[in-house]
Formats: C-alpha cells, sequence, structure tokens
C-alpha cells in the first residue's frame, strides 16, 4: 500500500542500526501505521490519552533521575533506577529535536517484572502515541501503563 | 502495415522528445557547477563543485564539522553560521535549531545544500581537527561494564590536544547497519603521549558504538576517529578545583590529572567519583598513587548503594558527599563530566556552596 | 451571462468535474494515495494541491497531443493510453526538478509527493475521461483543473473526519483502511446529492 513520503522517512530511521542498534520496530511484522492505529484504539479503549500515560511516565522518570543510579521507591511496590548513558538521541519523526539517551527501569517488588522507557519514548508516546514495535526493548502496552502505578491522577509515589 | 509503422514512429517520436527534454532539464537544473565557500570572512576560500551538502563537501576539503548521524539531520551537532548565500530554511532544520540559532543564521550543515557562493564563519578551533587512524593497542575491562581502549597512532602518527577534549569515534558498518556512526568519547590519556590514544566506553543497553567495541573489537583491529573538539579544560586561573564525575566521565579528569602530575601542576584538586557499588569502581589504585606523588590532589570515591557490601570509604549520593565536603566556595572551580542528571545535581550543590555558576565548566552530552 | 456563453460552459464543466463528477467518489479513482496521504490533514493538502497541479497541466498536454498529433494520423485509439502514460510520467518529473531548483519551501511542501501522483490512476483517469467527452483544449485545462480540485476535496475531507476518529471508539479490525473505505462509500452516498445540480 502507498505511504506518506513524510512517514515513510519516519520508517526507515527507525530501522535497526541507524539511530540506535535495535532500532523502534522490535520484531513486529506489521507496519507503523497498524501498531499505531492498534495501540491507539487501545488508548481509547481504557479512556485515557497518550498524553495522561506519558505524564505518569514522566514523573517517575523525573525521581529515578534524581536518584543517581540508586534505585528509588515508587508507590507501595515499584522500584525505580536511572542507567545513565551519555548521549543524544533524535526522534525518528525528526521534527522533534534530540533527547537524552539513559533509561529508567521501573520494577514490581512482588512479581519482579520490569518496564523500561527512555526520555525519547515518553516523547513519542506523548506526541506520536508511538508505544515501539512489539519486541523492541521499550516497547510499553497500554492495558499493562495504565495499571502501574495509576495513570491519570497525580504523579505516583506520593 | 502502413498504420503500425506510422504508430511505432509517432510513439517513438513523443517518447523520444520528452526524454531528451528531462536529460536536458537535469543537466541544465542540477548542474550548480563551481561555488566559492568564504569562512570566516575571507581567512580561507575554498572552490568546489556544487550539488552536495556543506557539511560532505567541507569533509571532502578536510575540515571536520562535528557530526553523530554522518549527515542524516539528525543529530544537531553540525551546526555552522552561514552568513550569506544560504538556502531557504529546511524543516529538517527547524525542528532542530532554536529560534535564537535561526536568528544569528547558524544552520545544519547537513542539510544546507551548497548551490551557490557561500559565506560561512566557523571555530578556528575546527581547522586543528583531523582525520585519525589507529590501531587497538590494548583493551582493558575495568569494571563489569566499562572497558579501556588504548590506541596506538597510525595516519597521522601523533596528536595535539589540551586534557579535557574529546574525539568523535567513528563505528564502522557491521550487523545491518546501514552507515557508520559517530560518537563522542573523551581523551583519557595525557597530551604527553602523543602517538597514543585512550578512551573510556561504558556499554550502553542497545548502543550501536558500544554493542562494537564490547563484542565486536579486538585488538589489533584499525580504527578511526576525528578530533580534538570540545572547550572542556583547565582554566587559565590557580583557583582551587572541585572535580565531579561518575562512570565513563572518569575519561576527561584521568587525561587531566596525569597531565597535571607530569607538569608538576601543583594546584589544588578535590575529585568527587560517584557509584552505586563497589564493582563499579576502578583505576582507585593509580588515582591514590596519584595522590602520593601530586599533594595539592585528593580523590573521593563514594557510594550510594553499598550497604553491606564491606565499604568503609564515604557514603551516599555524590552531590551529597560534595556537599559535606566542600564549604565557601566563593573562590573555587567546578569541573563536571557525566550524565544531564549528575551534572544538573552537581551544578546545583555547587552553587548552594557558593560556586559562581560561570566557574563550574562542564561538555554537556546529554 | 446567458446560459450559452463559453464562460458559463467552463464554469458548468469546473462544476461537474468537482462535484457531481467527483473523480474519486463517484469514478473511484486515485485511491490508493487517497487512503495513504489522508491520516493527516497537512500532508493531504499538500498531496491535493499537487494533485490538482499536475491534473490541469497533464489534461492540457494530453488534450493537445490528442487532438493535433494523434486524430489527424489516426492513431488515436491505438496510442492514447500509452502515450498518456508517457507524458504524464515526463511531466511529473520535470516538475519535480523545476520545482526542486527554483523554490525549495515549495519542494518540501508540494515536491516530495509528486513521485506518488505519476501512478495516481486519478490522472490518467481524467485524460481519459476528457477523450470521451470530446473536449478542446481549454475545456480540457478547466476539466483538469476540476477534477484535481474535486479529489483534493475527497482527500481533505477523509483527513478531516480521520483526526475526528482518532479519540473515537473504531471497532477492531477496522482501523485505517477499514474504516476510511467505509466513510468514503458514506461520503460518496453524501456526494450523489449533487447529482441534480447541472441540468445536462
Amino acid at each position: 500500500m502507498k505511504r506518506d513520503p513524510h512517514l515513510q522517512n519516519v520508517v526507515s530511521r527507525m530501522a535497526s542500526g541507524l539511530l540506535s542498534r535495535d532500532g523502534f520496530l522490535g520484531d513486529d511484522p506489521r507496519r507503523l501505521e497498524e501498531i499505531l492505529d492498534a495501540d491507539n484504539s487501545a488508548v481509547v479503549g481504557l479512556g485515557v490519552t497518550h498524553e495522561a500515560l506519558a505524564a505518569t511516565l514522566e514523573g517517575i522518570f523525573e525521581k529515578a533521575r534524581a536518584g543517581l543510579g540508586t534505585p528509588v521507591p515508587i508507590g507501595g511496590r515499584h522500584v525505580a533506577v536511572h542507567h545513565e548513558a551519555m548521549g543524544r538521541i533524535p526522534c525518528p519523526w525528526g521534527r522533534c529535536g534530540v533527547f537524552p539517551k539513559g533509561e529508567v527501569e521501573l520494577a514490581d517488588t512482588a512479581t519482579g517484572e520490569a518496564i523500561r522507557f527512555t526520555a525519547l519514548s515518553i516523547h513519542m508516546i506523548a506526541e506520536h502515541g508511538f508505544y515501539q514495535g512489539r519486541g523492541s526493548r521499550y516497547r510499553l502496552e497500554p492495558a499493562a501503563l495504565a495499571l502501574f502505578p495509576p495513570a491519570g491522577s497525580t504523579p505516583a509515589g506520593g | 502495415m502502413g498504420t503500425v509503422l506510422l504508430a511505432a514512429l509517432v510513439s517513438g517520436a513523443t517518447s523520444g522528445i520528452l526524454a531528451v527534454l528531462l536529460v536536458v532539464a537535469e543537466r541544465y537544473l542540477a548542474d550548480y557547477g563551481t561555488c566559492v565557500v568564504d569562512i570566516n570572512g575571507g581567512s580561507k576560500r575554498l572552490e568546489v563543485q556544487g550539488g552536495k551538502t556543506l557539511l560532505a563537501t567541507l569533509m571532502q576539503e578536510g575540515i571536520f564539522i562535528p557530526s553523530a548521524c554522518g549527515g542524516r539531520g539528525t543529530c544537531a551537532y553540525c551546526k555552522v553560521k552561514v552568513r550569506e548565500g544560504g538556502p531557504p530554511v529546511a524543516p529538517t532544520e527547524t525542528a532542530l535549531l532554536a529560534a535564537a540559532d535561526l536568528a544569528a543564521s547558524v544552520r545544519l550543515s547537513c542539510q544546507v545544500k551548497v548551490r551557490n557562493g557561500l559565506a560561512i564563519e566557523i571555530p578556528e578551533s575546527l581547522f586543528l581537527v583531523k582525520q585519525f587512524t589507529g590501531v587497538v593497542e590494548r583493551i582493558r575491562d575495568l569494571t563489569h561494564d566499562i572497558k579501556g581502549l588504548r590506541i596506538r597512532l597510525v595516519d597521522p602518527p601523533a596528536i595535539e590536544f589540551t586534557p579535557g577534549q574529546y574525539v568523535q569515534l567513528e563505528t564502522p558498518v557491521y550487523g545491518d547497519n546501514p552507515e557508520p556512526v559517530y560518537r563522542a568519547y573523551s581523551i583519557a590519556s595525557p597530551p604527553s603521549d602523543r602517538e597514543h590514544v585512550e578512551l573510556i566506553v561504558r556499554l550502553a543497553p542497545g548502543g550501536i558504538c558500544t554493542t562494537w567495541v564490547f563484542t565486536l573489537l579486538k585488538e589489533g583491529d584499525t580504527i578511526r576517529f576525528n578530533g580534538p573538539h570540545g572547550e572542556f579544560r583547565l582554566s587559565d586561573t590557580d583557583a582551587e578545583m572541585v572535580w565531579i564525575a561518575g562512570g565513563s566521565g572518569m575519561a576527561p579528569f584521568w587525561s587531566i590529572a596525569r597531565h597535571m602530575r607530569e607538569k608538576g601542576i601543583q594546584r589544588k584538586a578535590t575529585y568527587f567519583f560517584g557509584a552505586v557499588k563497589p564493582r563499579d569502581l576502578f583505576l582507585v589504585d593509580e588515582l591514590r598513587q596519584l595522590e602520593k606523588e601530586l599533594p595539592s590532589f585528593r580523590f573521593v570515591p563514594a557510594l550510594s548503594g553499598a550497604e553491606g557490601d564491606g565499604w568503609d570509604g564515604e557514603k551516599g549520593l555524590i552531590t551529597d558527599v560534595v556537599g559535606r565536603h566542600v564549604e565557601g566556595g566563593a573562590a573555587k572551580e567546578g569541573y563536571l563530566c557525566g550524565s544531564g542528571g549528575m551534572i544538573d545535581a552537581s551544578v546545583k550543590v555547587l552553587v548552594a556552596k557558593g560556586v559562581p555558576q560561570e566557574r563550574i565548566y562542564y561538555d554537556k552530552f546529554t | 451571462m446567458t446560459p450559452d456563453t463559453p464562460a458559463v460552459g467552463l464554469l458548468v464543466i469546473l462544476i461537474s468535474a468537482a462535484l457531481t463528477d467527483n473523480i474519486l467518489l463517484t469514478r473511484f479513482l486515485g485511491m490508493c494515495s487517497y487512503l495513504a496521504i489522508s491520516r493527516q490533514i497537512k500532508s493531504s493538502l499538500g498531496l491535493g494541491l499537487a494533485v490538482t497541479f499536475v491534473n490541469t497541466v497533464t489534461c492540457a498536454l494530453n488534450a493537445a497531443l490528442y487532438r493535433y498529433v494523434l486524430e489527424p494520423l489516426g492513431l488515436h485509439t491505438s496510442l492514447k493510453l500509452i502515450l498518456f502514460i508517457v507524458v504524464i510520467a515526463a511531466t511529473v518529473q520535470l516538475i519535480e526538478m523545476v520545482i526542486e531548483r527554483v523554490s525549495l519551501p515549495l519542494y518540501y511542501a508540494l515536491g516530495v509527493f509528486l513521485p506518488l501522483i505519476t501512478v495516481n490512476c486519478a490522472i490518467l483517469g481524467t485524460s481519459l475521461f476528457m477523450v470521451n467527452k470530446g473536449l478542446d483544449v481549454v475545456q480540457s485545462t478547466v476539466y483538469g483543473l476540476g477534477s484535481g480540485l474535486g479529489w483534493m476535496l475527497a482527500i481533505v475531507l477523509l483527513a478531516g473526519i480521520r483526526q475526528r476518529l482518532k479519540t473515537a471508539q473504531v471497532p477492531r479490525g477496522l482501523e485505517g483502511p477499514g474504516i476510511s473505505l467505509i466513510i468514503t462509500g458514506i461520503m460518496a452516498l453524501a456526494f450523489v446529492a449533487f447529482t441534480g445540480m447541472i441540468q445536462s
């Protein structure tokens, strides 16, 4: 199917080995438009917005960053650690500027499950509704995210 | 029969005329001829073939504008002031250039196509930047996720730089990667070792360059970089210094400290190095030795997550440790190297202790 | 103006091409890029303007080629299809080169869509309908303009609707092309309302 040349540029920039080693599409066989539409549907179905989910992540990110690498408790049962990385990475949409590298790992102390996100992945959720392809290190499922501490409310942890 | 021939003739003629028209148009429209690039108000003039980007054109002429993305318009490192002759600003530029940049005619040289004569301004220090090829002499594991590289220079065989500067390391194409990428690394060796360059590289998950260094690079491999770049260096004063770093931020300070030892620079310096666990520390013995040889130098490692690890040194976040040790900062200077979060927090604590904001120096890599 | 003046005739051609005989909503041509680009309103405007421009120019050129070269030589039935395609492809290529040289902002706004237009069957369709209707060169130019404007109207409308759909619950599996085609069908039904507008 045909594609908007601007979106084609975005998809090319998401390929592995260009901006980051593994790219942003993981091993997802779906086209970018399908991924965006499916995640958008999921978010609308949950009754939240991309911006609200991103804002929750942003709050956790800032708390973790202040910990300078030491684990920071979030809410009752989560712990966040910021792993630094030097350098900046641009948004594949190409018109949004560059973002500091470095990831935050948010782990559930009860189950041991963890999600990871970066300044760039938060931006892509807020501005483009992009949660990355399945198989990507920073892929976030909107359904899981909406539970993980309460999205849409004040930044978690209190 | 006649109709067939006529039809063939007419279709051939129409296609032919259109083809000729296109070829002529392309020659006329896509040929930009020779263009003159005037640098720094006439101090250097280049006559170049038009049609390529300013970044690529300058690189061909031996002038290396820093670039991390290889000219794809995504890193915003390649800023150049184009005073005259610049084409209209491209959408890729408006995304990455601040309003102040655009007002000052600062452009992304990888997006500016040389179509006519240009007058540009670049920092004089860029003329000293060269492309280097070297051989990896030694790869050393410093911690579980940090390696030290020692590179012997081949072409050119020697490098001149100020301690604190960095190089742009070229990661060659490997795996499915389509193009080389460039990443900045501070030089960790002192300038007296002119034939070598040492780098400290920390593994980043999913990093193109660090994956290459940690899994593919071997001793004896050829390695390329350009440099030296950067304004981070000791100031001209004799003021007491507070150094703060963590992880791979050790690199420029390892260069500066050894340089100070060699030159007998007696300037008072306290080096705060922050990490989480004891296994994140490295070069501790070497720095303790340096403390003995340079009495004005003091090394203070601090761990923020080492409960129960038998660590009897300083404990807590590096910024808290700095807060405990530093007083009366009005006459002191700060030198920082690390991630954005660490730098922001360090600036805050130093300013709170009285160090003037303009005397806190750092290259902000994030 | 009396109903029979040439100007009114051209006006009728323009309006019928844009509304009552809309190349996309009535004739269902040019759907491929219409479905793909209508995700963004800005891109839709850009593509729409580019299609309008190319449509006008190529319809005029093809009319001239048909009238003054093919018809006199009796080759009009056999060669019109292939030569129309060749003319469209060459024209688009030429326009792209000229725009890139003459105006970079225009190139970034419209020029990037030009490669999509060569294979847009609405462009070829316009030229072929022009032949069916027996229009002269001036009428063809107006017809091309109207047809392009009609196509642009359709894509911009769909883009606007899809923008609103972002916050709506679309049945699973219908996201993207599915719901777009359903909307297009409804829009086509709505455009049937224009049929009575022009008394032929």
